[in-house]
């Protein structure tokens, strides 16, 4: 199992609509709204790295995203 | 399609579905109790003999395929099959096992003491309390000042709100419900939470397969001690499974699905606060007595005295359970690690800190990112931000709020 997070910069004035979309695309665990460098981020569970190029291809496809950074989780440690 | 909705949500979904269940067992069990099996030491154990059936059935049916996976998926994601518990489990399982054992019977012999227990009952929900003193011992677990104040209004406002004031008081059964009954109670949530948080074949472990096997280990503590209790209760509970079966099936049913709900709630919440949510079964509880007052012949007392005392407990609960969903302050923190300090040491140091719920190290920009769960932004500073700050091997960090969060149910 891979897992990563996908930070995502929205345009302004777009973020309800980024989010709407978001919610319907398989193998997301989570999505955050956040206040920072950011406005978004997404945690994504795939079986393969192929698998989470669509992801992130699907989430690039979304519209009205001025970029993505993805980061793939090597360790994790949670209650 | 999976649904997505915000955890905060799903948590007072399914810990409020296990309070609204928990107040149909009741209203069932008191049902039971006044026409059918009105010892309430057969009454348990019949009812326990009864669950081992009833709940095998339930997890077999909820193991049959239902498209590309199973029905019990839909009540529990992590559920895949009914299965024997792992070695590492048993424990849990036993101390579990005792802990809801030994509560059940100190409820009975409350029940058997006292005709009304209902001026002494509502002091069970002190266990409250005893989740929030055993959760300051774990230094992972330790409750805010908010989250303990929240509590302690919750387990006043929930005695308030189901005492009474017209059963008798007595002692020594005070004794049993705060040296018996409420630790057998934390012994129960705090071991079901460890299993429930523990992984099993790469996933979380199931509240389906958790909540079998903890009847099992019950059913075998309790039938044990009401047979060394009296032999002939045991015997009268033998022939009670078989003569009410199905009013016993029918309430051992309903709270399958209760534990259900309460066992997927502490996966989520902790302990002491997942506690004080299912506290509300009171407020529930409240129409269903009023609906069965005709069939049970209840008396209600509605002296203004006691009715302004409910009044006061129920609000009291309501504000208290408010306030423990209004207040949480969730971030994500990223982390860049200074040369020369191995990432598996830094990991740990920032796992350490408390309010912190999850540490990945990651490929890329970052290298390591927590995500931290507080009950105020101030909190955040003195117990995260200043404690980050003291790691030396952590070269910058940047932290961001999360403003609103969905998850996969």
């Amino acid at each position: 199992m891979i897992k990563a997070y996908i930070m995502i910069l929205v345009y302004v004035g777009k973020l309800a609509e980024v989010l709407n979309k978001l919610r319907t695309i398989e193998h997301i665990e989570s999505i955050a709204v956040t206040a920072g460098d950011y406005d978004l981020i997404v945690k994504v569970s795939v079986d393969s790295l192929e698998t989470l190029m669509e992801v992130t291809d699907q989430i690039q496809m979304v519209g009205n995203i001025k970029r993505t950074t993805t980061t793939v989780i090597e360790k994790e440690i949670s209650v | 399609m999976r649904i997505r909705i915000r955890k905060k949500y799903l948590f007072y979904a399914l810990v409020m579905g296990s309070a609204v269940l928990g107040a149909v067992t009741a209203s069932l069990d008191s049902i039971i109790s006044q026409d059918h099996i009105p010892n309430s030491w057969v009454f348990g154990s019949a009812a326990m003999l009864v669950g081992i059936v009833v709940t095998f059935a339930i997890a077999l049916l909820l193991s049959l395929p239902l498209g590309a996976k199973n029905l019990g998926s839909r009540i529990d994601p992590s559920f895949r099959r009914l299965r024997l518990p792992r070695r590492e489990e048993v424990p849990y399982h036993l101390l579990a096992g005792i802990g809801n054992a030994v509560t059940t019977l100190g409820y009975f012999y409350v029940v058997s003491v006292f005709v009304d227990p209902s001026s002494v009952l509502p002091f069970f929900q002190v266990v409250i309390l005893y989740l929030l003193v055993v959760e300051s011992l774990s230094e992972k677990d330790a409750p805010t000042l908010a989250e303990v104040e929240s509590s302690i209004v919750v387990t006043f406002g929930a005695i308030l709100a189901s005492i009474s004031l017209t059963g008798s008081f007595n002692v020594e059964v005070l004794l049993v419900i705060f040296v018996v009954m409420n630790p057998g109670w934390v012994l129960l949530a705090i071991y079901q939470r460890k299993l429930k948080l523990m992984r099993i074949d790469g996933g979380y472990n199931d509240a389906i397969n958790i909540r079998v096997w903890n009847v099992v280990f019950t059913a075998l503590f309790l039938v044990l001690a009401v047979f060394v209790y009296n032999p002939r209760y045991f015997s009268d509970s033998l022939q009670a499974s078989v003569e009410v079966f199905w009013w016993l099936a029918l309430t051992m049913a309903v709270t399958f699905f209760a534990y259900i709900l309460y066992i997927r709630g502490l996966g989520i919440g902790k302990a002491s606060i997942t506690q004080a949510v299912k506290a509300s079964t009171i407020l529930f509880g409240i129409p269903l007595s009023l609906a069965l007052a005709d069939y049970l012949d209840y008396s209600f007392s509605a002296t203004p005295t006691l009715l302004a005392i409910k009044l006061m407990g129920i609000v009291l609960v309501v504000l208290g359970v408010s306030s423990f969903a209004l207040t949480e302050v969730k971030a994500y923190v990223f982390i860049n690690a200074k040369g020369g300090y191995a990432m598996r040491d830094l990991m740990q140091q920032v796992w350490r800190i408390r309010g912190v719920t999850s540490v990945s190290v990651l490929a890329g920009k970052y290298d390591m990112m927590a995500k931290i769960r507080i009950r105020t932004l101030g909190k955040g500073y003195e117990k995260v931000i200043r404690k980050l700050e003291d790691i030396e091997g952590i070269s910058e960090f940047n932290w961001q709020s999360i403003l609103k969060e969905w998850e996969d149910i």
